[in-house]
């Protein structure tokens, strides 16, 4: 098995309601509750056929939070989240593509991470 | 040193347990001191006993680990007598979800392949019978839905019996435990099922199924990649997944297809098993390769898979199967049922070496 691929080794909370992973090469990541819910990639956020995003922001509440995370396999994770929503399943891979090279931050300055 | 004695003159339990780190376990590469496989060491004057625990119910090199463990211990000073115990016990994937659905349950292993047609029932059938002659609790779950040939192959003509909170016993036949969709379905009747009907059955088979306690549930899967592998790796951790393939070219290139799925799901593939490798005649005893040879396991070492083994094409293999009788039971010291053995010997090694490898690296924390 390729052992190239870097794996969550933990996930917290990170703040009272973000989500904070760390990976098994050392890196750690901190995703923002409310962008987390708005990169679900299920089908009806995201269009399966044209990859087009069909989620509308205005119709996620600007509290919406994690109510509870559980594992898929050993590749990905399940998120239910307070606005009820809870069909997105987020790889490992597409995790770790979202905060590498640029992780969401709240105050947008030059700073790369 | 070794040998450092007590007053008495006798030998003490450190000093055997000192000479045994030089016994080391040929598939997990330390000695057995240091993985804790010596257990009960006891002295009474000159006489010394211990067990050795092993993680493979049949590790072939058993006899030979014994011996040395013997000589070794025989060799210090004051011992005048050894008795040693080889016992094993299977280790376990760890995982809460899986303690969860299938507690009692220590290792999930699939048998995939790529197409249809190379044998991949008849494989997990003798797989599972071989494993359980070694000593191990097996289950055997036939999760081809379309094509559920493992009551056929197992002899199976009972229907399973319902056991208590609406769960289903399992049928036990030539002692391992089997479930399978042909079960439930007449033998004149098709299953035409969509994706969200499939999710729901390997739900039922994992969930639903009072399987016990087992060391290892090899689970017959639909060839290629579809839903029913899809919800297996979603729903629990498993161990890791033994691909079947013939050696030709095309049974390959397909294949390669199944063990991509498998290491983008993070599934531990096992290794490779190439069935079919080649004809030998009963009669005049030539061999043929009919699907060409070695092509399996050339694959296997160019992706760094673990190899099986090579199971022949033989039409006892076939005959038996069709009788309901697979050949490592009704022929258990043939040739062919010694194929089986061995590569089941393989994958039971490859299971320890994996569940050692994954106590190092646990699957994901998730503490929200």
């Amino acid at each position: 098995m390729s052992a190239s691929k870097p794996i969550p080794v933990e996930i917290s909370r990170a703040n009272q309601h973000d989500v904070r992973i760390r990976w098994n090469d050392g890196h750690e990541s901190v995703y923002l509750a409310r962008d987390l819910r708005l990169r679900c990639g299920c089908a009806t956020c995201v269009s399966e056929m044209t990859g087009k995003e069909m989620l509308d922001p205005a119709t996620v509440p600007a509290d919406v939070h994690p109510l509870s995370i559980s594992p898929v396999g050993r590749y990905a994770i399940q998120i239910h989240w307070s606005d009820g929503h809870a069909t997105g399943i987020y790889t490992f891979e597409h995790l770790r593509a979202l905060s590498q090279p640029y992780a969401p931050a709240q105050n947008v300055g030059t700073r790369s991470f | 040193m070794f040998g450092r004695n007590r007053t008495n003159g006798a030998v003490s339990e450190a000093a055997i347990l000192k000479a045994l780190e030089v016994v080391r376990d040929p598939d997990l590469h330390r000695d057995i001191v240091s993985l804790g496989f010596v257990k009960d060491v006891r002295v009474a004057g000159g006489n010394a006993s211990f067990t050795i625990e092993l993680t493979t119910p049949a590790c072939p090199v058993r006899d030979k680990m014994k011996e040395e463990a013997r000589q070794i211990v025989a060799a210090l000073p004051g011992v005048q007598n050894v008795e040693i115990t080889m016992t094993s016990q299977v280790r376990s994937t760890p995982s809460e979800t899986k303690a969860q659905l299938l507690p009692g349950v220590k290792n999930v292993v699939p048998v995939a392949s790529g197409k249809g047609g190379v044998g991949k029932s008849t494989v997990s059938a003798n797989l599972a019978l071989a494993l359980s002659q070694m000593g191990a609790r097996v289950g055997l779950m036939d999760a081809d839905v379309y094509g559920p040939s493992i009551p056929l192959i197992m002899g199976v003509h009972q229907q399973p019996q319902a056991a208590a909170d609406n769960r289903i016993r399992p049928v036990e036949q030539y002692g391992v435990k089997v479930m399978s969709m042909g079960f439930f379905v007449r033998e004149d009747q098709a299953v035409i099922w969509r994706g969200p009907m499939l999710h729901k059955m390997v739900d039922q088979f994992l969930g639903g199924v009072e399987w016990g306690e087992l060391d290892y549930l090899i689970v017959d899967l639909p060839p290629g990649t579809g839903d029913v592998q899809l919800s297996l790796c979603q729903k629990i951790p498993l161990t890791g997944v033994a691909v079947v393939s013939t050696p030709q070219d095309v049974a390959l290139r397909v294949a390669l297809k199944a063990i991509l799925m498998f290491e983008k799901l993070n599934c531990p593939i096992l290794g490779v098993i190439e069935n079919m490798s080649h004809f030998v005649c009963s009669t005049c005893g030539t061999r043929e390769e009919i699907f060409g040879s070695g092509g399996a396991r050339l694959e296997a070492e160019r992706r760094g898979l673990p190899f099986l083994g090579e199971i022949p094409l033989a039409t006892a293999i076939r005959t038996s199967a069709d009788g309901g009788r697979p050949i490592v039971l009704s022929d258990p010291e043939s040739p062919l049922a010694g194929v089986f053995q061995r590569v089941a010997e393989n994958l039971a090694a490859q299971i320890s070496i994996r569940n050692m490898q994954g106590e190092l690296e646990p699957v994901v924390k998730i503490n929200f």
